[in-house]
């Protein structure tokens, strides 16, 4: 159902990833959020077109967080902020994180490897039904996804979606 | 006096790549195979120059690593092929990129076409790709600065034919609108061409004619090329 992953970069750490629809208490969870009582980044699924994405804002947030490089305050916000394509922090945390009338959430956690998790804790706090976040591509909305990332006709010659937003993310810092 | 540092504070990712597997080593860079996320991904790590100035050297490789990830961003938005990047380490100067499987480097292709005997019109189609690729290329005032048949890669499709074309390598890339710049960048390519390739200067008019006709701007770039020609080593000093 969820999907964890190790990061090779980090040895004592892993992402897991946690995917819920039909979500009716979007305001809650995200009060819960800026007061810091979920430890985990909440996302908006509607602009993750597949996990690694999210595994590599994790990655990259995991990195700066290591390095004393963040530009946001937290890692979780820091995930968040990672998967825009742009350098504008609040604009990143309205379109990436979740707003009050969504009614879907992708939950990122980032712990150490090997712990077993107590996934009933976030679970429960969410009033919708949790899904394998390998599906993540039902929930995401491609033609938004296109136009928030400005993919240029051209470029989806050269590989899919994904490949252009995984880009993006990559080269933000430089361009 | 510097101390030792105890190898618990080396940089994540140089520890990472004490158990990937390096693949190349180069003057400026070593290339590292490795698992990332689950993917299969390519390592490209600019090591510090010991006979550089340390300020400097630390400038330059930074310069040299965001060049690189600028100029594969402008290339894919462009339409043209190139690796997907997919993290950047600034502290290491190392950039994580996606592993073309399944390829051969057009050096190799040339150079067993020619090995089976197969005359030199066949690669034809080969050029005019090139050509067409290059001049989309420079059109996005993109400048490759390495330009040899070893940084251009033909990826089978499937059917194991040879399929798209992909460009690699950006290390010495830099965005210039100049003709100049432009026509240094084909020099490269020609002098590396006729260099490795023995008798296939048909083959290179070829792609420079596909580029001529693929790029409006073409004409200056080809000009310039002619230009440079005519310096260098060895040339006549016939006014």
């Amino acid at each position: 159902m969820h999907l964890t992953q190790d990061l090779e970069l980090f040895p004592e750490q892993s992402v897991t990833q946690l995917l819920f629809r039909d979500v009716k208490n979007c305001a809650e969870l995200r009060k819960m959020a800026v007061e810091g009582q979920i430890a985990g980044a909440l996302i908006n699924p509607s602009m993750v077109l597949d996990p690694f994405q999210s595994l590599l804002a994790a990655n990259k947030a995991v990195h700066l967080e290591k390095t004393g490089k963040m530009k946001t305050r937290s890692l979780y916000s820091e995930i968040i902020f990672s998967l825009s394509p742009t350098n504008n922090i609040s604009e990143a945390f309205k379109r990436f994180g979740i707003s009050d009338n969504d009614n879907a959430v992708l939950v990122v956690l980032v712990h150490n490897r090997g712990d077993i998790l107590n996934m009933d804790d976030i679970v429960s706090k969410v009033d919708g039904q949790q899904i394998p976040a390998d599906q993540i591509s039902t929930l995401c909305e491609v033609a938004k996804i296109k136009k928030l990332y400005k993919l240029t006709p051209q470029e989806e010659k050269c590989g899919s979606v994904l490949d252009a937003v995984v880009c993006r993310m990559a080269a933000k810092d430089v361009v | 006096m510097a101390h030792m540092q105890p190898s618990e504070n080396k940089p994540a990712v140089s520890q990472y790549l004490q158990e990937a597997l390096l693949v190349k080593q180069g003057a400026e860079a070593r290339v590292y195979r490795g698992r990332f996320l689950g993917k299969s991904a390519i390592i490209k790590e600019r090591f510090p120059k010991l006979y550089r100035h340390p300020s400097l050297d630390e400038k330059l490789t930074r310069r040299r690593t965001a060049q690189e990830v600028r100029s594969i961003l402008r290339c894919r938005k462009a339409g043209i092929n190139a690796p997907v990047v997919y993290f950047v380490d600034y502290t290491t100067n190392c950039i994580f990129l996606e592993e073309i499987t399944d390829s051969l480097t057009v050096r190799e292709h040339i150079a067993s076409a020619q090995a089976s005997g197969q005359n030199v019109e066949a690669l034809f189609g080969l050029a005019d790709r090139i050509g067409q690729i290059l001049a989309k290329m420079h059109d996005e005032d993109v400048v490759h600065g390495d330009l040899t048949t070893s940084n251009m890669l033909l990826v089978s499709d499937g059917d194991g034919r040879a399929g798209k074309l992909v460009l690699i390598d950006f290390g010495l890339s830099y965005i210039s609108a100049l003709p100049e710049d432009k026509g240094v960048d084909m020099y490269v390519l020609e002098k590396a061409f006729l260099s490795t390739h023995p008798n296939t200067e048909a083959l290179f008019e070829r792609l420079l004619k596909s580029y001529t006709a693929s790029s409006k701007k073409a004409p200056a770039v080809i000009k310039k090329l002619d230009e440079v020609r005519l310096r260098g080593r060895k040339r006549s000093m016939v006014g």
